[in-house]
C-alpha cells in the first residue's frame, strides 16, 4: 500500500532532483533542450559562473537577509496576538477567525492586492500622505526590499500566533494558580512562568517560517513581476528567471542545488526536532 | 505543533481549558494591553481586506488615483471578470485539477500512512523523515527537471503533455503527498489499535481493514489532508505558470492576466483585478473558516504553504 504514492514520489521529487544535480553540470539552453541527454558536458562550470558571474550571491543575501527580517517582525507580533486571544472575552471567536484570514488568502491573491495598494499613487500612499509621509516608491528601487518584507510580514504573523497559541494551552490551571498566589504582575508571570513554555513552539515555528521564506516564490514574484527590481530578487525568482526568461537550463539548475545547500542547515535541525514515531524518542518539553 | 501536542491536538485544536469564565487567574495580559493588542491587529488586518472590497466595486481611475471609499459604487467589475480573462475557465481548471489531487491525495495518503504507523520495517525512519524534507525541497530545484521529463515524454510518446490538466495533476499530487501522509500519520498515531487487532483476530486482512475500519474511523484527519491538497493546488503559481495554456490555466494564473491586460498606457483594470482576487480568495477563506477547529491543527503540525 505504500506503493503508488513512493512510486509517485520517486517519480516526481527523487528523480527530478537527481536530474537536476545533471542539468547543473551540462550546457543546457534552448536550443539543446530537446536533445537534453547529449547536451556538453562541463563538469561545475555553471556553478562557478553562478558564484562569479550571476547575482547568485546577491540574491542569497537578499532572501536570508529578507527571511530573517520577517522573522524578527513577525514573532513578536504573533505572541502578542496569541496573548491577547487567549483569554476569553466577547466576539474572541470572530477575532480568532480574523486572524487567520491574512495566513490563508493565497500568496497570489495577497500580491496581487498589495500591488495595487503600493501602486505610486496608491491607496497606501495617499494614507502616507494623510500623516505627512511622502510614501515613494515601493515596487521598484531600494524601498521595494521593505515593501516585500512588511506583505510577508502581514501575510505571515498568524503562523506564530497560532504555534504560540497552541502552546499556551500547554500551560497548565495550576502554573497560573501558583503564578496567582505568589503575587505575580502580568509581566513577571509571562516573563518566568509563561515564556519557558513557549520556547519549544517558538523555535520550530523560527525555523519553520524560515524554511518557508525562504523558499517564498509567489509572493516576490507576483508583487513585483518579472524581471524583478535587483532589490528583490530573491533566489527561487533568480532560479526562475534563468530558467524561463534566459533559457539558462544549465546554470538555474546549479542556482536552484544552491538552494538546497541554503535551507540543509535549518532542515536537518527541524528533523532532529521533529518527533518522528510513537516511542519515545524525540526532544522532551 | 509536532513535538509536544498529544496526538489528538494535531488535528483537533483543543478548546483552551479556561474552567470558569474569565477568571482572572488565567488572565494573561492587562485588560487594556490586550484591548489595544487585538484592536490594532483587527485594523492591521481588517483595513486591506475592506479596501479590496471597496476597490472592486470602485471605478479602475478611483482605484489609481488611491482612493479608498468608492468614488461611484458599481457591481459591473463583478460581470466582467468573466468575459475579460475568462475566469471561469480558470475556476474550473482549478477546481478539476486541485479538487481531483485533493481526493486522491487523501486516500493514497491514508494507506501510506496506515503502513508507515501500524507495520514496522527497515528504512521505516528514513520515510517518515523523507516525508518532512520533502515539503522543504524549493519548487524551482523541481520545476526545470519535470518540465524537462514531460517534454522528452511527449516527443517519445508523441501526446502533448505540457500544457495539459494531467501534467498539473501529477505534480501536485505528488507535492501533496508527503505533507498530507504526515498529516494523517499524526492523526492515525492517535486511533486505538484494539478495534484492527479484534479485526484481525476475527480473520480481516489488511485491506479490509484499512477499508472498513480505518478509513472510516479517520474522515476528519481525510478531510484535513485533503483540504491541504487542494490548497497546494490552488495556491500554486510557480508550475501552473510554466505549464498551462490559456485553455488549461488555472485562477492563480488567470489572475496575473488582470495585471497584464491593460499595462502600459491606459489605466490598469483594477477593480476587476480586486473582484476577481475575492473570487479566489472567497472559496480557501470559506474552507479555512468552516474546518478551522480541524485545519488549524494541521497547520501547526507541519506549517504548511
Amino acid at each position: 500500500m505504500l506503493a503508488p504514492g513512493g512510486i509517485l514520489m520517486v517519480l516526481v521529487i527523487v528523480i527530478p532532483v537527481a536530474l537536476a544535480l545533471y542539468i547543473s553540470l551540462v550546457d543546457l539552453d534552448q536550443y539543446t533542450l530537446r536533445q537534453w541527454i547529449s547536451a556538453p558536458f562541463i563538469g561545475l562550470q555553471n556553478y562557478v559562473e553562478a558564484a562569479t558571474a550571476s547575482p547568485m550571491f546577491h540574491a542569497v543575501g537578499i532572501s536570508v537577509s529578507f527571511a530573517l527580517i520577517v522573522e524578527v517582525i513577525t514573532l513578536p507580533v504573533g505572541v502578542a496576538a496569541a496573548l491577547a486571544a487567549q483569554n476569553r472575552f466577547r466576539g474572541r471567536a470572530f477575532v480568532r477567525s480574523v486572524f487567520l484570514i491574512p495566513y490563508v488568502l493565497p500568496a497570489f491573491v495577497v500580491g496581487t492586492v498589495w500591488r495595487t495598494m503600493l501602486q505610486p499613487n496608491g491607496v497606501v500612499n495617499n494614507l502616507l500622505d494623510v500623516v505627512g509621509i511622502d510614501g515613494g516608491l515601493w515596487l521598484n528601487g531600494p524601498q521595494s526590499y521593505w515593501a516585500l518584507i512588511a506583505v510577508q510580514a502581514w501575510s505571515s504573523w498568524p503562523f506564530f500566533y497560532l504555534l504560540v497559541l497552541s502552546g499556551l494551552q500547554s500551560v497548565d490551571n495550576e502554573v497560573h494558580e501558583a503564578a496567582a498566589i505568589d503575587g505575580a504582575g502580568w509581566w513577571t508571570k509571562l516573563r518566568y512562568v509563561i515564556f519557558p513554555y513557549l520556547r519549544g513552539p517558538v523555535a520550530l515555528a523560527l525555523i519553520i517560517s524560515f524554511l518557508h521564506n525562504i523558499n517564498s516564490f509567489t509572493l516576490p514574484f507576483v508583487l513585483f513581476g518579472v524581471p524583478a527590481p535587483t532589490d528583490v530578487e530573491v533566489l527561487p525568482v533568480l532560479t526562475y528567471i534563468a530558467s524561463f526568461q534566459s533559457f539558462r537550463f544549465g546554470l538555474s539548475a546549479a542556482m536552484a542545488v544552491f538552494s538546497l545547500v541554503l535551507i540543509a542547515i535549518p532542515l536537518a535541525i527541524y528533523l532532529r526536532a521533529v518527533k518522528l514515531d510513537t516511542g519515545d524518542e524525540g526532544p522532551k518539553r | 505543533m509536532t513535538l509536544e501536542l498529544d496526538k489528538e491536538q494535531h488535528i483537533e485544536a483543543a478548546p483552551p481549558r479556561v474552567p470558569r469564565k474569565d477568571d482572572p487567574v488565567m488572565r494573561l495580559l492587562p485588560r487594556p494591553l490586550m484591548v489595544a493588542i487585538v484592536a490594532v491587529l483587527m485594523l492591521v488586518v481588517l483595513v486591506p481586506l475592506l479596501y479590496i472590497f471597496m476597490a472592486s466595486i470602485n471605478s479602475d481611475v478611483s482605484v489609481a488615483r488611491g482612493d479608498f471609499w468608492p468614488s461611484e459604487i458599481t457591481f459591473a467589475n463583478y460581470a466582467s471578470i468573466w468575459t475579460t480573462v475568462d475566469l471561469g475557465t480558470g475556476l474550473f481548471n482549478s477546481v478539476v485539477v486541485a479538487g481531483g489531487v485533493a481526493v486522491v491525495c487523501a486516500f493514497v495518503a491514508v494507506s501510506m500512512a496506515y503502513v508507515l504507523v501500524r507495520y514496522s520495517f527497515f528504512g521505516r525512519l528514513t520515510i517518515l523523515r523523507a516525508l518532512l524534507a520533502l515539503q522543504s525541497i524549493p519548487g524551482t530545484l523541481i520545476l526545470l527537471p519535470v518540465f524537462v521529463i514531460f517534454s522528452s515524454l511527449s516527443t517519445i510518446v508523441g501526446v502533448q503533455i505540457i500544457g495539459t490538466r494531467g501534467a498539473l495533476f501529477v505534480t501536485y499530487l505528488t507535492f501533496a503527498l508527503p505533507f498530507s501522509t504526515w498529516v494523517m500519520v499524526t492523526y492515525l498515531r492517535g486511533l486505538p489499535r484494539e478495534l484492527e487487532e479484534a479485526a484481525r483476530i476475527d480473520g480481516a486482512s489488511s485491506w479490509l481493514i484499512l477499508t472498513r475500519i480505518i478509513i472510516p474511523l479517520s474522515w476528519p484527519g481525510i478531510v484535513v489532508s485533503g483540504i491541504f491538497a487542494f490548497l497546494l493546488g490552488w495556491n500554486d503559481v510557480l508550475f501552473a505558470s510554466v505549464m498551462t495554456n490559456p485553455e488549461t490555466r488555472t485562477v492563480a494564473v488567470a489572475l496575473q492576466v488582470f495585471g497584464a491586460t491593460a499595462e502600459g498606457g491606459a489605466v490598469p483594470i483594477y477593480g476587476q483585478m480586486m473582484a476577481a482576487s475575492l473570487v479566489c480568495a472567497v472559496p480557501v477563506v470559506v474552507l479555512y473558516l468552516v474546518f478551522q477547529r480541524y485545519l488549524v491543527g494541521g497547520l501547526t503540525a507541519g506549517g504548511v504553504k
